[in-house]
């Protein structure tokens, strides 16, 4: 059976989903491995939730939003871009793969690119195998 | 070398019967909708906007306006109405006066009046001319018509005709040579050797004689009527140069020669009033602008063949006074029609296109050869890939 | 308040577009066994009149307190399915949506694996929407007064359109005369009428209305509060403060010219007969057009473009040049019928109602048309004492390919548009952001041109972009309008989604502050608290996130509510390996 990543996506309301919903009205392909959240803007992305989806077994984890420039909300693409370089290099030091959590911007009139992202996003996920956060968690709480 | 704009150029060229060429945006339709514009002659956008521009250095020196045979197809494709094919014509009557070294062309296209009074001085003269000739050294009687003892003896004439027809020649090819000399100063070509002058030199005759370029054209009926009306003066010409006495010997018609004569007239005749009907019902793109210089040329044409006909007539039924009358009236009409037209005016046209025609090969032959000269070089100059 | 949680749950077939790929009886049996689910449909057209009656109905009979509704995506029809809770009579933010459609059964084409991701997504809504609250829209009073700041044509055409409706207007203009630039212009193009005749009615209706207050040699100090009710405060002629209470700003400060002396090529400054655009309009206004020595000019030349279309000046173009340059060429040679126009540009832009024929009709006056390249603007010098002129301008011309050299008696430069030194702090007074040329930013550039991101305050003509006056005057109108209908309300009506604080848990580190883009985080020193003026809040989370007390919540999209959704997606049951 081969290993198939579980993805999680955390997209902005006016620039990303509208992007992602633009992928399904074109019926643009791709993988199946993603599900969806929505948030109103990235800026509302607190790190806690990529770190939740981590410790909860996700395989890897998404964040859009809008273009820098773009933003619906003036500037909160920025506030979103910062906090996800400090949280990046918080990741690489507890030794998570650079390609696990993945920050794009995708407009609302990039539906081919959204399915384009996924599937990239997919297959280096795949290659690089399952979390061990979430195992190793349970096993750390079975020796406690 | 910046070239000096003058913007009074394109107040002068109205004179000249250039009114809208100012509309004009530079779209290219035009030069696109031309049969003969290919590089490096691209026209008539390039002489609209040197023209609009007032660049009259350029303009002077440019070909282009010859080159074009007036089919009307750019006055037709132009989406603004700034008609480049009158343009192009207003040119032609410009460039005309820029090369007449006597500025007589100049002030003749400027003013209709002017044209007249010339015209009318010069027939007068004519008419005196002839009369104080044929009473004094002529044959003295009205009544003879042929023959040495005539009133008007057809050596006498011959005589005159030679000289006058050599002396508008040579002015004709002298400002031939001046726009020879504007042309090569203003194009920017590699100077042109002299082998390529003799290697081109068929074509001078070949365009002077068949018109081959305007056989291109879409429309063919312009050219054939052009073509027959230049075989007939052609024919007129030799007749009246050279066998002026087997012409004038009558009453009775010597057909080897008249014959030729007939149908010269037939197409003289023919052409001129399908010329000027064409300019009154203004239908095709050409005859749609109608300068002075071109009435007056179809009018003295019209003077001429009628007077010509009749006098023949009128000579061969036995009229000879009125004959003579009408033959002096002939020449009343003949001579100021080649003074004014031959360097002047529409004539000049028969050396000004034919030397275009000539010069536009060969510019276009001497950057062909500097091409071919330039290819080892760039194929020396070329970096050989790496092995 | 625990009350039993009944959850509905409605899968939609949406005709074939879900139904062709994902197993919709199967996803509802699915769901139908979940804690908490009473019960679990599927229908054909759930957005159909039957299928929300479904849902009402369900919620009557069986008192289902929350519904989760997997279909289409929630863009398309939340409002829908809210409106249909509403109906039922409970508060519509009780309703959560998975978006089976548009991100699963239009994107994937196995149906194993379709089903068990709209599965996934709708268990996962079902999850989240335990933790939806019931939340209700509030409302401000709306004052109907409007502060209009600039007395130009804008701000005239605000004033008098909301002076007409009957309500209050307090016009606030910095010089000491209405009219702002147009009234240094004589006649408009493209239809040559007279700026003058225009001005004149605007300003007399003004001044004659009882309804609007005209403020002159006045300006704005402060300006604190929010939509419907900011409280101005603006210093007038004596230097006295006013306090005005108003519902909304407009903002119609204007623009300045750009400062030609820049350009060196041009000579402004130096050469005498080289003339801003502005100088040339009051020749035209005072009835003379004539060189410094007092001569007529025999060749005019008029230079578009300058300071703008450049890298090293302003990169956008100002629109209205092109267009007056060639009412200059038509008025000076109806006034010197002898004259030589040339009229140098780069392009001609001709984009408005009746610009095109102007165009040709200048063409018809013969106007020499010479086109240069940007990288090559024209040069400038002084002519030699034996020419006919006084100046010759080099131009690479375009269409032509030649350098030429065009004589010159008098050059007009058309000077661009530029922000006035003062936008930025009045950008700073109303809190407004300004783009990186200064000009002031519009809300949406293509959807909302005259509101901005500080609700309650509008922009209306040049101090947004170049503009001409048709445009101007629309832009007016639109904003007087929106202010109208919000007048009409009576009310503002705060979306119910929106931040707030718990000012139990706020330690005031003011962190939230400035990261909010509509200043509607507000700290009060008294209480050492921050709070959200709802009424601006737009929901965009950026203090939630950043709050390091955990203290502002996002409503309807709080942390609870999103790590329930996190848990709801992750358990997978096909093809994984743990």
């Amino acid at each position: 059976m081969a290993f198939e990543p579980r993805i999680i996506g955390f997209l902005c309301n006016w620039c990303s989903y509208t992007g992602a919903d633009l992928a399904g009205t074109s019926r643009v392909k791709y993988p199946f491995n993603v599900r969806i959240i929505r948030v109103m803007c990235s800026a509302r992305i607190d790190p806690t939730f990529i770190l939740k989806a981590l410790s909860d077994g996700a395989d890897g984890v998404l964040v859009c939003g809008c273009h820098p420039g773009d933003c619906h909300y003036v500037e909160g693409n920025y506030k979103a871009m910062r906090r996800f370089a400090l949280l990046k290099k918080m990741l690489r030091s507890l030794g998570v793969e650079e390609d696990r959590v993945r920050l794009e911007w995708v407009s609302a009139s990039e539906g081919v690119r959204f399915g384009e992202v996924i599937a990239d996003m997919t297959e280096k996920i795949r290659k690089l195998g399952p979390n061990r956060i979430k195992a190793e968690l349970i096993l750390d709480k079975a020796e406690r | 070398m910046a070239v000096r704009v003058n913007p009074k150029l394109i107040d002068d060229l109205e004179y000249y019967g250039a009114q809208d060429v100012i509309k004009c945006y530079h779209c290219g339709n035009c030069s696109a909708a031309c049969p003969f514009s290919k590089e490096p002659f691209v026209f008539p956008r390039r002489s609209m906007r040197y023209l609009q521009m007032g660049l009259e250095q350029r303009l002077k020196g440019t070909l282009e306006p010859w080159l074009c045979y007036y089919c009307g197809e750019c006055s037709e494709e132009c989406p603004r109405g700034a008609e480049p094919g009158e343009t192009m014509m207003s040119m032609r009557r410009w460039l005309t006066a820029q090369y007449d070294f006597t500025g007589m062309a100049d002030i003749f296209y400027r003013s209709w009046k002017a044209e007249l009074w010339a015209v009318l001085i010069v027939a007068l003269l004519t008419g005196i001319g002839l009369l104080l000739y044929g009473f004094n050294w002529g044959g003295g009687n009205l009544s003879i018509y042929d023959g040495p003892q005539a009133f008007l003896p057809s050596s006498a004439i011959h005589t005159f005709d030679w000289i006058m027809g050599g002396f508008l020649l040579v002015l004709l090819y002298f400002n031939s040579l001046r726009m020879w000399y504007f042309v090569m100063k203003e194009q920017r070509v590699p100077k042109i050797k002299l082998s390529i002058y003799i290697k081109k030199l068929y074509v001078l005759f070949l365009h002077f004689f068949t018109q081959k370029r305007y056989s291109e054209c879409e429309r063919k009926r312009p050219w054939i009527l052009h073509l027959v009306l230049m075989f007939s003066y052609l024919t007129m010409l030799i007749l009246i140069m050279l066998f002026l006495r087997q012409v004038q010997d009558g009453p009775a018609i010597d057909w080897r020669v008249h014959v030729f004569g007939y149908l010269a007239a037939i197409g003289l005749i023919t052409t001129v009033i399908l010329a000027i009907r064409g300019r009154l019902k203004k239908t095709d793109p050409y005859h749609k602008h109608s300068h002075e210089s071109d009435w007056m040329f179809l009018i003295l044409l019209v003077i001429v063949s009628v007077t010509g006909v009749l006098q023949h007539v009128l000579h061969r039924v036995g009229l000879y006074a009125p004959a003579n009358i009408m033959y002096v009236l002939h020449m009343m009409g003949v001579v100021p029609m080649l003074v004014l037209e031959v360097p002047f005016s529409k004539w000049a046209h028969l050396a000004y296109r034919t030397f275009a025609m000539y010069f536009s090969e060969l510019e276009v032959e001497a950057l062909k050869q500097q091409a071919k000269a330039q290819q080892p070089i760039d194929a020396a100059r070329q970096v050989p890939q790496a092995a | 308040m625990e009350e039993q949680l009944k959850i509905g749950v409605y899968v939609c077939n949406c005709g074939t577009n879900i139904a062709k790929v994902v197993n919709v009886e199967e996803v509802a049996e699915s769901l139908g066994k979940m804690d908490g689910v009473v019960v679990a449909r599927s229908y054909k057209y759930m957005c159909s009149n039957p299928g929300q009656e479904m849902i009402v109905n369900d919620i009557k009979n069986l008192g289902l307190n929350r519904v989760v509704v997997a279909a289409c995506s929630p863009r398309m029809h939340e409002p829908t399915f809210r409106k249909a809770l509403e109906n039922a009579g409970i508060n519509p933010y009780f309703l959560e949506m998975a978006n089976i459609r548009e991100q699963c059964s239009w994107v994937h084409d196995d149906p194993i694996e379709a089903t068990e991701k709209a599965r996934v997504l709708t268990s996962a809504a079902v999850n989240r929407v335990q933790y939806h609250e019931p939340l209700e829209k509030r409302s401000v009073p709306m004052c109907p007064a409007t502060l209009v700041l600039g007395g130009g044509v804008a701000g005239l055409a605000v004033a008098l359109e909301l002076g007409d409706a009957g309500q209050q207007v307090y016009l606030v203009e910095r010089e000491n005369r209405l009219g702002g630039n147009v009234a240094r212009v004589d006649l408009t193009a493209p239809y040559l009428d007279s700026a003058r005749d225009l001005l004149t009615e605007f300003i007399t209706r003004a001044n004659q209305n009882p309804k609007i207050t005209v403020m002159l040699e006045s300006k704005l100090v402060e300006l604190g509060g929010y939509v419907g009710n900011f409280q101005a405060r603006v210093e007038d002629a004596q230097g006295d403060v006013l306090e005005l209470a108003v519902g909304s700003v407009v903002v119609c400060t204007g623009y300045k010219e750009f400062d030609a002396s820049r350009i060196k090529s041009l000579a402004y400054g130096w050469l005498p007969n080289v003339i801003t655009s502005f100088e040339l309009e009051d020749m035209i206004r005072k009835g003379k057009i004539l060189t410094n020595e007092g001569k007529v000019p025999q060749y005019v030349s008029l230079i578009h473009c300058v300071g703008s279309r450049s890298l090293e000046y302003h990169p956008y173009c100002s629109r209205v040049c092109c267009m007056t340059a060639l009412k200059f060429a038509n008025e000076v040679k109806s006034a010197i019928p002898n004259s030589y126009v040339s009229d140098l540009y780069i392009d001609m832009h001709a984009f408005g109602k009746g610009c095109e024929d102007f165009y040709r009709k200048s063409s018809e006056v013969k106007t020499m048309f010479l086109m240069y390249e940007k990288n090559h603007p024209p040069r400038i010098r002084e002519a030699g004492p034996d020419d006919d002129c006084g100046m010759f301008i080099w131009v690479k011309e375009q269409l032509s390919g030649e350098e030429i050299e065009i004589p010159s008696d008098l050059v007009v430069l058309m000077v661009g548009m530029e922000p006035r030194e003062d936008s930025e702090s009045v950008a700073h007074l109303v809190n407004i952001s300004r783009d990186k040329h200064g000009w002031f930013i519009e809300s949406h550039p293509k959807l909302d041109p005259v509101a901005t991101t500080t609700d309650g305050v509008f922009i209306a003509g040049a101090c947004s972009s170049p503009k001409d006056i048709p445009d101007t005057v629309a832009q007016a109108r639109a904003a007087a309008a929106r202010i109208l209908a919000k007048i009409a309300k009576g009310e503002i009506w705060a979306d119910a989604i929106y931040a707030e604080v718990d000012e139990d848990l706020c330690s005031g580190c003011r962190m939230c502050n400035e990261l909010c883009p509509y200043t509607a985080v507000e700290y009060d020193k008294a209480t050492k608290r921050s709070h959200v003026i709802y009424a601006m809040c737009k929901a965009c989370g950026a203090c939630v996130a950043a709050c390091p007390s955990g203290a502002i919540k996002a409503r309807h999209f709080t942390d609870q509510q999103i790590f329930a959704q996190i848990e709801g997606v992750l358990p997978w049951h096909l093809n994984h390996v743990s």
